[in-house]
């Protein structure tokens, strides 16, 4: 096994760990299913498909990413195919579009590039879930009680997270660690 | 046509719509009218399972051991009243032995095969919840191979909590009972009283601002008092009878003072467990 198939190898156990974290999270600790009206909704995968777009060049290669995993995402956590498996490529495809303008990554770019794209995803599914009638929740509702606190919650864990996982994806990517 | 075809980035935005949209049409329309889904998203689905069961082992371990922790607080208070209940349980246990057993005769005498209230279970665990707003799912690691169908009841160690919707080979989706989804999640219910009339209903919404189960088209209120028992009535054929959702709340009159319906504190406790109970109903609706 040449070095860039096992760097590939990393990088799909790296999304698919991320993958489980999401269902687990959402099941062991944001489980609030009797009380509360907030939902939140822990897109931790989002956070390694940005992490790991930004440090990619390939365009093939980051498009196969986002069907492959969009595909895995609707079929075992939606049951409806078609959410993740549009949405996931096009962020990723739009984030390599233009992450020229960047210079040189640093925490401030992709936490903002992760809100934007978070904002998009949930937005996105619910404009096509409102569309198909599999909901009947109105817009300002899902604003306060979905998407705000979504944000919120990724938004600090994003932090909590950061330095591992982008450290993490940096020796993903890259074939020859650089100094910095 | 040259000209028109030549706009690349028009094309791929076009192509990229059909197929959403076209894709969302079919698995919505395969989710609601088939029984499972295609081969290939049922093998994919298996196979995301039982590497997601490697992770959600431990997970379930943690959520049972800090379940345990929180229980050995209370502990104390709730022997006590536990002990108040248990000479009665015991009568009851006899009692419920006796008239099984009544029953069973009986039903031998009038060659009855299957009633409403006869199903058998099928212990499944928790894999992982979807991380989705409207798609409330747990995925459990059960599936066709075990004799599980779709609309099958779902209950936790305390109540209903809900009902299949997807059954893959070795692993299967469950809908919550706590889902807004105007299509599915129905049950048939009725209130028992001490009285014989049966007041029937459907259970039919949930409502997140205060966390109560909802009974609609009820026929009358006429003795309904707060505490009452809620359970399934059997009517439909899909669900047996006899499972315990949960305890009446209160009755609210709709907007416009037209029906009535029960608002209903779920027994489920929703939270924690990590273990299922599948009801395998022995009485086949209509297909």
């Amino acid at each position: 096994m040449n070095i860039k198939t096992q760097k590939i190898v990393g990088q799909v156990i790296f999304l698919l760990l991320t993958f489980y974290l999401d269902g687990l999270m959402k099941w062991a600790f944001l489980n609030n299913m009797n009380t509360g009206d907030f939902m939140i909704l822990p897109q931790i995968m989002l956070m390694a498909v940005v992490l790991i777009t930004m440090r990619i060049d390939d365009r093939r290669q980051i498009l196969a990413y986002g069907i492959i995993f969009g595909l895995f995402y609707d079929s075992y956590y939606y049951g409806i195919i078609g959410l993740y498996t549009v949405l996931l490529p096009l962020i990723m495809v739009g984030i390599d579009h233009f992450k020229f303008l960047f210079v040189k990554s640093n925490m401030g770019y992709e936490l903002s590039i992760y809100f934007l794209a978070l904002t998009f995803l949930q937005s996105g599914v619910y404009v096509l879930e409102r569309l198909l009638q599999q909901t009947s929740t109105n817009i300002f509702d899902f604003i306060t009680y979905v998407l705000g606190p979504t944000l919120l919650w990724n938004m600090v864990v994003f932090f909590i997270l950061y330095i591992p996982f982008a450290n993490f994806s940096d020796w993903l990517a890259k074939y020859r660690r650089e100094s910095k | 046509m040259q000209k028109f075809f030549s706009n690349k980035k028009l094309i791929i935005l076009m192509v990229i719509l059909i197929v959403t949209f076209g894709l969302l049409a079919v698995t919505v329309n395969i989710r609601d009218n088939k029984d499972t889904p295609p081969v290939v998203q049922q093998v994919g689905n298996d196979v995301v399972s039982v590497v997601g069961g490697v992770f959600a082992y431990p997970t379930n371990a943690v959520k049972n051991a800090s379940s345990e922790f929180s229980d050995l607080y209370n502990t104390y208070t709730e022997n006590k009243h536990l002990k108040a209940r248990i000479d009665e349980l015991a009568q009851n246990q006899a009692k419920l032995k006796v008239v099984q057993d009544e029953n069973k005769k009986l039903k031998q005498e009038l060659k009855l095969d299957g009633t409403l209230t006869d199903y058998t279970t099928v212990n499944a665990s928790v894999l992982s919840r979807s991380p989705s707003s409207w798609q409330s799912y747990l995925t459990i690691n059960r599936g066709s191979s075990s004799g599980l169908k779709k609309n099958m009841p779902v209950m936790s160690g305390k109540g209903l909590i809900g009902r299949i919707i997807e059954v893959d080979k070795i692993s299967s989706k469950v809908e919550l009972i706590s889902t807004n989804n105007e299509l599915n999640d129905k049950f048939a219910s009725e209130i028992l009283d001490d009285n014989s009339n049966a007041v029937t209903g459907v259970v039919s919404r949930y409502d997140s601002a205060s966390g109560k189960l909802v009974m609609e088209n009820v026929n009358s209120t006429k003795g309904i008092k707060k505490g009452q028992r809620i359970i399934t009535s059997g009517l439909g054929g899909r669900t047996p009878r006899g499972l315990y959702i949960g305890k009446v709340y209160g009755i609210k009159k709709d907007n416009y003072g037209m029906t009535n319906s029960v608002y209903i504190t779920p027994a489920a406790e929703l939270r924690n467990f990590t273990v299922v109970t599948v009801i395998k109903s022995s009485v086949s609706g209509e297909e």
